[in-house]
């Protein structure tokens, strides 16, 4: 298969790194799976279990996931590779799973490419949260559309040890529902995020954010628009980057407000860590307004670790490695806390507190 | 228990301690006063192995081993305690964390089990309560929107729970009130006033030492101990000042 991926000369790309894409694409998975390994949080719901982007019926429970061929078109670079079979969540009127949905992707190696399309009827709810692991490139397309005052909380873990993880997600958010989407990279593989969610009606509420932990020559890029089309709508882009070593976290953030979304209320804080002076945090908070009554806050810095709190802490017989991932997991914190459930709260931070542990 | 001997001390290449000597015996309380700039804090945070602050000469001793060359967290399992004149701020850690983790890992290092979370909460909310320190208190955030006088409080609350052997407490009176000034100066009695323990006070006015009477009081001035007396010679200081003895 020829590739025909976006150059880093493209604004909106101009920090990804995707030269291993084609090398990836033409090797081969293996298919062996660990099913022992295959990290379930256990939230005892609905789950799916995807090797090398097939479905995996023996470890899946299905409930009211369908699979089969999903409607989710995109002109995406990368999201237009996702073609075919996926998965699929839809809920009618005021319907909610018993628990949170569960999916893991694990891939072997080679390219694997899965569609996927959420959609929740007016006051319908649903939470579900998905991991990645292994190695290859594990490309995704996530179209969600929320109806009225519906509400869907997606958590992500980009846990890949090695290869390339990609994630487009496109959502549409009607009158009064609600979008949260928190991601956590805290593997050895690439990534790209690539979001885009409209609040397309009155009182819609979108957040989009997460905590990338970067190290040795990894990339994180993630790039999100947030767009704003109706009136009194909310926004919030709460993302943490910590880079490395010679690691690269880059985060950059768009709020767009179109003409007429009045009492917009837009938020951004970007906040980047440094551990060693040879890493680098890109942020890029942008905002387009075309609406006059509206109020977007944004905040982006980088900085290193406080050598004030160091010391107080060593001082009270804290090693320093253990200061140093006790004050990134501090920083990191808030971005995870975003996640309602307390099982997958816990998850996460378990998971960036293994990549701080990790620590050389 | 600690010796200091002939100690040198530099700070951003300029010598602040120039020959410091100092010997403090299991079971004794000394006060080191001193006018501004005359080298106290250097001495608290040379001691603590503070970064920046650089030993150009002399030993310093705790129990025979030696100090100075020991990273500042094998400093504090040694059994060392830095009271800080500004205790840090460390958004994002609770108290309990940070202390449970701090304790832990001095117990480690000492080859002493670690504690439980229910053992040490057992610990920590005893300490808390001598102090007058709520627990919530404890639940927040490293010092983070804490009044002066609680973050002083805490610092005694951390020195509880951590059990020190030697505390040094840079300035631990400054900007107290004197009702703090008395919990503070109760707690400092009744967590180290032991025979197996000893206390260097460093403080600029008298008053913390009408609360916890030293046995011994020094004048540090020009980076050295120009003076060393009882506890009068605290009061002779408060009388007429630093100016004719530390000339």
């Amino acid at each position: 298969m020829s590739l025909a991926l976006p150059s880093t000369r493209e604004e909106a790309w101009r920090w990804s790194d995707l030269s291993g894409l084609a090398a990836l694409t033409d090797g081969s998975a293996s298919g062996r799976l660990d099913a022992s390994a295959v990290p379930w949080i256990g939230c005892g719901g609905p789950r799916l279990l995807f090797l090398d982007g097939k479905l995996d019926l023996v470890a899946s429970e299905p409930g009211t996931l369908a699979i089969g061929p999903v409607d989710a078109a995109t002109t995406h670079p990368l999201g237009r590779l996702a073609t075919g079979g996926g998965w699929s969540l839809a809920l009618g009127s005021g319907h909610a799973p018993p628990a949170t949905i569960e999916i893991v992707h694990v891939a072997t190696g080679g390219a694997n490419h899965l569609p996927a399309r959420i959609e929740l009827a007016e006051d319908a709810q649903a939470s579900i949260v998905e991991t990645f692991v292994g190695d290859g490139w594990a490309n995704r397309l996530t179209r969600i559309v929320l109806g009225r005052s519906a509400r869907l909380m997606r958590s992500v873990r980009l846990l890949q040890a090695s290869g390339f993880t990609s994630l487009r997600d496109e959502a549409e958010v009607a009158d009064g529902a609600s979008l949260v989407t928190v991601v956590l990279g805290a593997g050895g593989a690439g990534t790209r995020i690539d979001g885009r969610v409209t609040l397309a009606g009155t009182g819609a509420y979108g957040e989009y954010g997460g905590a990338l932990l970067a190290r040795g020559d990894q990339r994180h890029d993630a790039a999100l628009v947030l767009r704003h089309e109706a009136e009194n709508g909310t926004s919030r882009q709460l993302w943490r980057a910590v880079a490395d070593d010679k690691a690269a976290a880059s985060i950059a953030a768009r709020v767009e407000v179109a003409r007429g979304a009045q009492k917009t209320d837009g938020e951004q804080s970007l906040r980047g860590l440094l551990l060693k002076r040879t890493a680098t945090v890109n942020l890029k908070p942008e905002l387009e307004i075309f609406a006059d009554d509206v109020k977007c806050a944004h905040g982006a810095t980088v900085g290193e670790l406080s050598a004030q709190a160091l010391y107080y802490m060593q001082s009270r017989g804290i090693p320093p490695v253990q200061a140093r991932a006790l004050l990134t997991r501090a920083f990191v914190a808030d971005a995870i806390d975003r996640i309602g459930e307390e099982a997958v709260r816990d998850a996460f931070h378990a998971d960036a507190e293994g990549w701080l542990e990790n620590a050389a | 228990m600690l010796q200091i001997e002939d100690l040198h001390a530099k700070v951003d290449g300029k010598p602040i301690l120039k020959g410091l000597s100092l010997t403090l015996n299991a079971g004794e309380i000394h006060a080191i006063m001193g006018p501004n700039g005359a080298g106290k804090s250097t001495l608290a945070y040379t001691l603590g192995g503070r970064p920046g602050y650089e030993v150009t000469g002399g030993t310093a001793t705790l129990d025979g081993i030696d100090l100075l060359e020991q990273a500042p967290h094998e400093r504090a399992a040694a059994g060392l305690f830095l009271g800080f004149q500004y205790p840090v701020e460390i958004p994002g850690v609770s108290n309990l964390q940070f202390l449970r983790t701090a304790l832990n890992a001095q117990r480690k290092l000492r080859g002493e089990r670690e504690l439980s979370g229910a053992e040490f909460l057992k610990v920590a909310r005893a300490q808390a309560d001598a102090l007058g320190l709520s627990m919530d208190m404890l639940k927040r955030p490293v010092n983070v929107g804490f009044s002066g006088g609680e973050k002083k409080r805490n610092e005694m609350v951390q020195m509880g729970i951590i059990d020190p052997r030697i505390a040094i407490l840079d300035e631990t009176d400054s900007g107290l009130d004197i009702d703090a000034l008395r919990v503070i100066g109760a707690g400092i009695n009744t967590i180290m006033r032991k025979p197996d323990k000893a206390v260097l006070l460093i403080t600029h006015y008298q008053r913390l030492l009408d609360y916890v009477k030293p046995d011994f009081v020094h004048v540090l001035a020009g980076g050295r101990i120009v003076r060393s007396g009882g506890a009068e010679l605290a009061h002779e200081l408060e009388r007429e000042g630093y100016g004719a003895i530390a000339a």
